[in-house]
């Protein structure tokens, strides 16, 4: 009533200046209520006739009226509809306002959609348009701080996808990543779906959520519907972005001053003289170009809808030489063949290149380019990189490889095609019984092919000859993998309402079959000309090949009800029952159930007349889902061939031979993960805010775990893979969105969101701790074990700094005895933990923390006014430690050092506690290397501006907005080194070597539609 | 009526679709799917000769710095960095925690070496017993299962010979777990069995390997042999101090026939001398793959390095350089002297050093260390004087000799110096072929003398020292302890992985 009233209010003075016309035309705009945006489609009908208009993309629409029409109905799905008297009104604006806001909203939660307000677990929605607007990768990272719960670890690197993380580390094998399911095809790898093409995410967070996907669900489950074709006018866009990426932040090195200060210091030891000051990292690192482009055609008929898009991205790497390329092409298309019968096709085509990726090569390597940006901390600075054509010998000079020459020597490429795509048969016999039958597929064929040039070190390519970092001949290695999966569900759906009670049945089988087969082939002596980069070209006389394969299968039964009543109470039960081919016969099949309850309050007749709550909900549920993410072979035992033995000596030909060398579990079972979760969700004041919060408690039982056995047990790699663990998460999310329209031309939100998690080993089943993150030559600095987070840190604890022999001398434990007899002024003081005389680097560890944030938090804001738009997303995590390896790792004398710890260190005079006198590396794993890796960014900031429909009209434009993004453009952090964000398996995660530098990235770019 | 009949015809197809369904999913089958690409221990009939093979192959482990070490770079520096016989070499950074750490006797728990040793034999007495297991039920001919067993109880001897001189009592694994929870779990992995005990355990798998291999004449070449086993159970008796074995086993080597002292020394350490008549047990190399296949590391790791002014494509990294202490062992007109050590040119006349095959290596001012183990060289011109896959390789195949008939010999002799015998007449066979004049009488200091430049090194050194008990007079200088550095730390993580029931050897 008050909107009615403002809006009358608004109209007065066109009323009162308005003239009586015959056939006149009538224009207006409409946006929603909650957030000022237009509305495109929405139906506007002159009462009393079938004559109206259809609004367009930016919500304007256009009318002839003829003298008797007098009212206008405004209707649109969702929306409250209205009526609107035109009076002598030429130009309307109207508000829409939503029925229940987004509680109405549609949500896809596997095997069927649910309305958001029937939902009784844990699901999370993003809008496609929310992250078409950042310039990443994939739509994984652009969902970074957008939801509670979901922890992305991004990396800087074109072509790789974050990892992600829901509600803490939860499993230790394979799929450490969450399950996406796109247009029902299951896989782990989304880099090849374009982000413009999809509509939304539905993240099922929760296990009563995820059940449905059973074994499939113990990293959470995000469900990815890509864009449909609307009936009506064929539509035309085009968007596109362009922009530079550099590096987020740098350590400063040391010049060779510095340099020679502190090696001298160190080692007493001069450098050789050099007139060279190299800045490696400034060598190998450059400002690059990014750019995006889309194109894409929708439209159809009544009974047939299509979507055409065509993408291409060309994303230059900030390491020199480094480039990701990816065109994707989607066509999908919706049939109906008769009134209840439908048909679809969902389809996709990546095609990609990825050059010089770090660790992204499938094939042995014999090439440093993942090493090239750890090489280029040691890199001496008195080395020069290049002159005149030869480069600097680095290797000669006992330190690393020429970090230039690492890159300029070794050429990875990745290609890579991908089909992907789903159909479906959805026949709806009586009003209701769905029947549904999809079949989907994802084939992949990738071509690694990685050349190594011939480096002879001599004068020709070095300014000083010699050193060891040479390659006597070119060679060449390639790999093609082809893959193929398929996927193929059959639902039947039953929704009943009887009264006030509504049931909805799904019952339905999956079954799903995946195949890989690779050949590799190696020759040497290839020409250095790329063109003549083929294995037919090398000698054949070293060729070398290599084959294999794998398969597995998987067979599911699932069934779930859905029962409310009277929209106030609400059950959800499912129960899926898997099967694996890659468990034994005896452990193949288990089931996973779930059951999920809500109370919607604000429906219950003593809420009736309050006006606070729109929605008030509360809900709790308990699910279980599991992993069986293990190689396919690992309850097998296989016999470890080619371990041949030439008996005759004298450069004979080797005898073949094999060996047992893995130790298996032949039991090995389903690891488990039981999850309760309550929560409340709520929205108020007219829509205006909405929250949720979330407690959650999940356990993994019998987690799969590759742990580390007795060496004298005899297996190769001293790892068996087996259900060794319970690891519990606990934690609190919370969401609080605010949302309003000032008036309709200034309209803003902001939100935020924070997870608080713990996380602890709660058992091991074989007793047995796992120790991993190995770091030069500290060894491992990772300990997983009972009463602590997965993969904290157990390092030495460092108290101080000796400030000279004598206290050093003095150091001792009860009895009097020297707890670190070799040490000397300007070494660190390392804790006694155990008490017991001289430190021992395995016994006197502490534990220090983890890598793991005890919470991460996102705010995101936008404000619209009149044309303009502006967005800002916030990101940021704490309570994590982060292990400097770099500096860890450091282990020549002849290494750099960071320019701030020549400054910094303990001197005779400057007896700081906190970093040790000048030393060539190989100081034990301590907390010195241990920080904090706490940091709060600024994901996006974005500013837009749409253009008026009339100043478009005249160019047959119908929409175009320009925009300005910077992505990551700040970020405070504590850490000393490059990048907190570190990404990693469980127990090896948050150790800084070789990472990919983040970047930051500002870009421009349009959308257009015609 | 057509419409109808369209539509009855979608509905058959549902129901056909659904039908189908059901099909897939009930089929068992569906989900019984096999390995792809890995042969199963059934899917194989040769699999227990094979895993023999696979035995032998397990010498060949040279990932010094990964997953196992048995004859590579950590072996080398275990015995003969750590012996009077070598410097570490290379440049003083160079591999300082490895390496360097046994040179001066600074070694820790973490160093990745003695890790990397364990794991090693480890893996090659697992792979020992996963053949015998498989052996055992093989549809074999008894006679050819016994010499395949034989063959496999002579390596796994060899392997724990090594183990119990680097570590001392160790765990006494002659076992295949049966499944994780076993080898996790079962004290037999994790508990350190007595020296003797495993000695005892040495002995009987090499007293079934004497009674049933065959001899050198009638086996093939490369594999053991009964006179192998008897060497290397006089050697195992060598280090137990049982004098009268060690006569008897070598008496029975010398007696045989088989085997004699070949006239040039420096032979057995070219590619011609693989398997000549003095060779008891080598280690065999060759290709495989149409690639080199030796063991890793082991001849670049010992190549002579390029330094000072450059300008030359060296031969390795420069490790393991024969020290000044050993060079002043020889007695003038040795003539194993320059066919172990090669004398880098630093007379200042830039000649350089040609080596047997014409190959040049520049003078000092352009290498990096002064001497460099002639024993470990390949032949290097351009083509190559020997067999190679790739010649181009730096790190070429080198066959190793473990026991050489000269060896034997020299046991002989220490033995007939402690029972009473003719000591003189094995020695001065080993003297005259030297170039060296023959012994009228020997004590146990030419003995052991002999032994030293005799077997220089070859990687017997440093045990013989402990042995002797002269390992502190003569390593003191290098930073050796009496009490500690007789053994190498037990690795640090395969302690923390038994709980602590895996002991450490004292001093660490």
């Amino acid at each position: 009533m008050v909107r009615k009233l403002l809006i009358l209010f608004l109209f007065i003075p066109f009323c009162a200046l308005n003239l009586l016309a015959q056939n006149r035309m009538i224009s207006g705009k409409v946006v929603a209520k909650e957030d000022g945006q237009s509305l495109p489609g929405v139906n506007v009908v002159i009462q009393g006739t079938t004559r109206g208009a259809t609004t367009d993309a930016n919500g304007n629409f256009k009318l002839d009226l003829e003298a008797t029409d007098n009212t206008l109905t405004v209707s649109f799905i969702g929306y409250k509809t209205q009526t609107i008297t035109i009076g002598s009104q030429t130009s309307l604006s109207i508000v829409l306002e939503s029925e229940a806001s987004q509680l109405q909203e549609v949500v896809v939660v596997g095997y069927g959609v649910q309305k958001k307000s029937d939902i009784t677990g844990a699901v999370a929605n993003v809008k496609g348009e929310e992250m078409i607007k950042q310039p990443v990768l994939t739509a994984a990272q652009a969902i970074q701080g957008k939801v509670a719960g979901v922890q992305i670890i991004t990396s800087g690197q074109p072509g790789t996808s974050p990892q992600i993380r829901l509600r803490g580390v939860s499993t230790a094998l394979g799929a450490t990543t969450a399950l996406f399911v796109v247009d029902g095809v299951l896989t782990d790898d989304i880099s090849n779906v374009n982000t413009a093409d999809i509509v939304d995410m539905n993240i099922l967070k929760d296990a009563s959520a995820a059940a449905i996907y059973g074994s499939r669900g113990a990293n959470g489950v995000i469900i990815i519907t890509t864009r449909k074709g609307v009936s009506g006018k064929i539509k035309v866009s085009y968007n596109n972005n362009v922009g530079f990426r550099q590096a987020a932040n740098l350590v400063p090195m040391a010049n060779s001053a510095e340099y020679n200060n502190y090696v001298q210091a160190a080692s007493g030891l001069i450098p050789p003289a050099s007139t060279y000051n190299t800045d490696w990292y400034s060598v190998i690192l450059r400002n690059a170009l990014e750019q995006t482009h889309n194109l894409s055609f929708s439209g159809g008929a009544d009974k047939s809808t299509f979507l055409f898009n065509v993408g291409y991205m060309d994303d230059n790497g900030i390491v020199i030489n480094n480039n990701f390329k990816r065109l994707t092409m989607r066509l999908n298309s919706d049939y109906k063949l008769t009134d209840n019968l439908k048909l679809g096709i969902q389809s996709s085509f990546a095609s990609s290149a990825n050059q010089n990726g770090f660790g992204n090569l499938d094939i042995d390597p014999n090439g440093n380019v993942g090493s090239v940006y750890n090489d280029a901390y040691r890199a001496a600075p008195i080395i020069p990189s290049i002159v005149n054509g030869r480069y600097g010998n680095s290797s000669i000079y006992q330190n690393v490889g020429n970090p230039l020459l690492d890159i300029n020597s070794n050429s990875v490429k990745v290609l890579e095609n991908r089909l992907q795509g789903s159909s479906y048969l959805e026949y709806k016999p009586v009003v209701w019984l769905t029947l549904k039958t999809s079949f989907g597929a994802d084939w992949r064929n990738s071509l690694n092919r990685l050349y190594n040039y011939q480096i002879i070190a001599d004068n020709n390519t070095y300014v000083t000859p010699g050193g060891n970092q040479q390659n006597p001949l070119s060679s060449l290695n390639v790999k093609n993998t082809q893959s193929f999966r398929w996927v193929w569900d059959n639902t039947a759906t039953f929704s009943k309402n009887v009264g006030k009670h509504g049931f909805t049945f799904l019952v339905g089988t999956t079954a799903e079959k995946y195949r890989l087969t690779f050949v590799s082939a190696f020759r040497k002596s290839v020409p250095a000309d790329p063109n003549l980069w083929y294995i037919g070209v090398g000698d054949a006389n070293t060729s070398q090949n290599d084959g294999g394969g794998d398969m597995w299968a998987r067979n599911s039964y699932l069934g779930r009800l859905n029962y409310s009543y009277d929209g106030r109470y609400l059950l959800t039960a499912t129960l899926r029952r898997d099967g694996s081919s890659r468990l034994p016969i005896q452990n193949r099949w288990q089931n996973y159930p779930s059951v999920g309850a809500a109370w919607v309050l604000s429906n219950e007749k003593f809420m009736e007349g309050q006006t606070w709550f729109d929605l008030l909900k509360l809900r709790a549920s308990y699910g279980r889902v599991g992993n069986d993410q293990i190689p396919t072979n690992a309850y097998t035992q296989t016999v470890a061939l080619n371990q041949a033995y030439p008996f005759l000596g004298s450069g004979s030909t080797a005898t073949n031979g094999a060996q047992i060398n893995q130790i298996i579990d032949p039991n090995i079972t389903w690891e488990i993960t039981d999850e309760y979760d309550v929560a409340t969700e709520f929205s108020m004041l007219h829509s205006k805010l909405s929250g949720e919060i979330n407690y959650y408690n999940k356990t993994v039982h019998n987690a799969l775990i590759s742990v580390p056995i007795p060496r004298t047990v005899g297996d190769a790699d001293g790892l068996i893979i087996t259900n060794a663990a319970s690891i519990q998460n606990k934690g609190v999310e919370i969401a609080l969105n605010w949302r309003d329209a000032i008036n309709t031309n200034l309209s803003y939100s902001i939100g935020g969101n924070i997870t608080l998690n713990t996380n602890q080993v709660t058992a091991l089943n074989g007793g047995q701790n796992i120790l991993d993150g190995y770091v030069g030559n500290q060894g491992a600095v990772t300990n997983t074990d009972i009463g602590h987070p997965v993969g904290s840190f157990y390092v030495l604890k460092q108290t101080g700094v000796f400030n000279s022999d004598a206290e050093a001398a003095g150091y001792v434990d009860k009895n009097g005895v020297q707890i670190q007899p070799s040490a000397h002024a300007g070494d660190f003081k390392y804790l006694d933990a155990k008490g017991s005389g001289p430190i021992d680097i395995n016994k006197d560890r502490v534990f220090v923390g983890s890598y793991q944030p005890k919470a991460y938090y996102g705010i995101n804001g936008s404000i619209k006014y009149k044309n303009w738009d502006f967005s800002l997303t916030i990101y940021g995590n704490t309570g994590n430690q982060v292990y400097n390896g770099k500096r860890g790792a450091r282990y020549a004398g002849t290494d750099n050092i960071e320019k701030a710890l020549v400054y910094n260190r303990w001197t005779p005079v400057n007896h700081t506690q906190t970093q040790p006198a000048a030393n060539g590396g190989n100081l034990p794993a301590s907390t010195y290397f241990v920080e904090s890796g706490s940091f709060v960014r600024i994901n996006n900031v974005t500013i837009g501006y749409t253009f008026s429909s009339e100043t478009l009209q005249r160019l047959k434009i119908s929409t175009l907005r320009v925009y300005v993004v910077s992505q990551n453009p700040y970020t405070y952090k504590k850490y000393s080194g490059f990048t907190s964000e570190l990404p990693g398996g469980p127990t090896n995660s948050g150790i800084e070597l070789s990472t990919y530098p983040t970047t930051r990235t500002i870009a421009a770019g349009i959308s257009l539609g015609f | 009526m057509k419409a109808n009949n369209k539509m009855s015809k979608i509905t058959n197809l549902v129901v056909i679709v659904f039908f189908s369904l059901s099909i897939v999913s009930c089929s068992k089958e569906f989900l019984d799917v096999k390995v792809q690409g890995g042969e199963t221990t059934t899917s194989n009939p040769n699999l227990a000769q094979d895993l023999v093979t696979g035995v032998y192959s397990s010498l060949l482990q040279g990932d010094s710095w990964g997953n196992g070490d048995v004859h590579g770079f950590a072996f080398l520096s275990a015995t003969s960095i750590a012996s009077d016989d070598a410097d570490k070499g290379s440049y003083a950074a160079d591999q300082a925690t490895t390496a360097g750490q046994f040179d001066n006797f600074t070694l820790t728990s973490t160093n990745p070496f003695c890790g990397t040793l364990w794991s090693g034999h480890y893996n090659s007495i697992g792979a020992a017993n996963q053949a015998l297991k498989a052996l055992a039920p093989a549809p074999l001919p008894m006679a050819t299962k016994k010499i395949l067993v034989g063959e496999v109880k002579f390596l796994r001897g060899y392997f724990y010979f090594n183990l119990v001189r680097f570590f001392g009592g160790v765990p006494l694994v002659l076992q295949v777990p049966k499944d994780a929870h076993d080898a996790n779990t079962n004290p037999v992995y994790q508990t350190r069995t007595a020296a003797t005990v495993v000695y005892d355990s040495i002995i009987r798998d090499l007293h079934y390997a004497i009674a049933n291999l065959p001899s050198k004449a009638q086996a093939g070449t490369g594999h053991a042999t009964k006179g192998a086993a008897q060497s290397l159970l006089a050697k195992v008796y060598l280090y137990l101090a049982q004098w009268d074995s060690v006569k008897a086993l070598t008496n029975q080597v010398i007696t045989s026939g088989q085997y004699q002292l070949v006239q040039d020394y420096s032979l057995q350490f070219k590619q011609a001398g693989n398997n000549c008549s003095e060779s008891i047990f080598e280690i065999e190399t060759g290709k495989f793959n149409n690639s080199n296949f030796g063991i890793a590391n082991w001849t670049v790791s010992q190549g002579p390095r390029v330094g000072g002014m450059g300008g030359w494509n060296d031969l390795g990294w420069g490790f393991n350089n024969p020290s000044t202490a050993l060079i002043n062992t020889y007695e003038t007109g040795d003539l194993r002297k320059n066919a172990t050590i090669i004398f880098i040119d630093n007379s200042g006349l830039h000649k350089g050093t040609v080596l047997w095959d014409g190959f040049r290596i520049p003078s000092s001012d352009s290498v990096q260390n002064l001497y460099y183990n002639y024993k470990a060289y390949t032949s290097s011109v351009v083509p190559s004087k020997e067999t190679y896959a790739t010649p181009g390789d730096k790190d070429r195949p080198k066959n190793i000799p473990v026991l050489r008939y000269a060896d034997v010999l020299l046991m002989n002799a220490e033995a007939a110096l402690h029972t009473g015998g003719d000591a003189a007449t094995p020695v001065n066979l080993v003297r005259v072929r030297a170039g060296l004049l023959p012994k009228g009488s020997v004590t146990l200091a030419d003995l052991k003398q002999e032994r030293h430049v005799e077997l220089a090194m070859e990687e017997d050194r440093f045990w013989d020292l402990v042995r002797w008990g002269d390992a502190a007079s003569v390593l003191g200088s290098k930073g050796f302890v009496a009490g500690t550095h007789e053994l190498l730390p037990i690795p640090a993580t395969q302690i923390l992985l038994s709980n602590g029931k895996l002991t450490q050897n004292p001093g660490y």
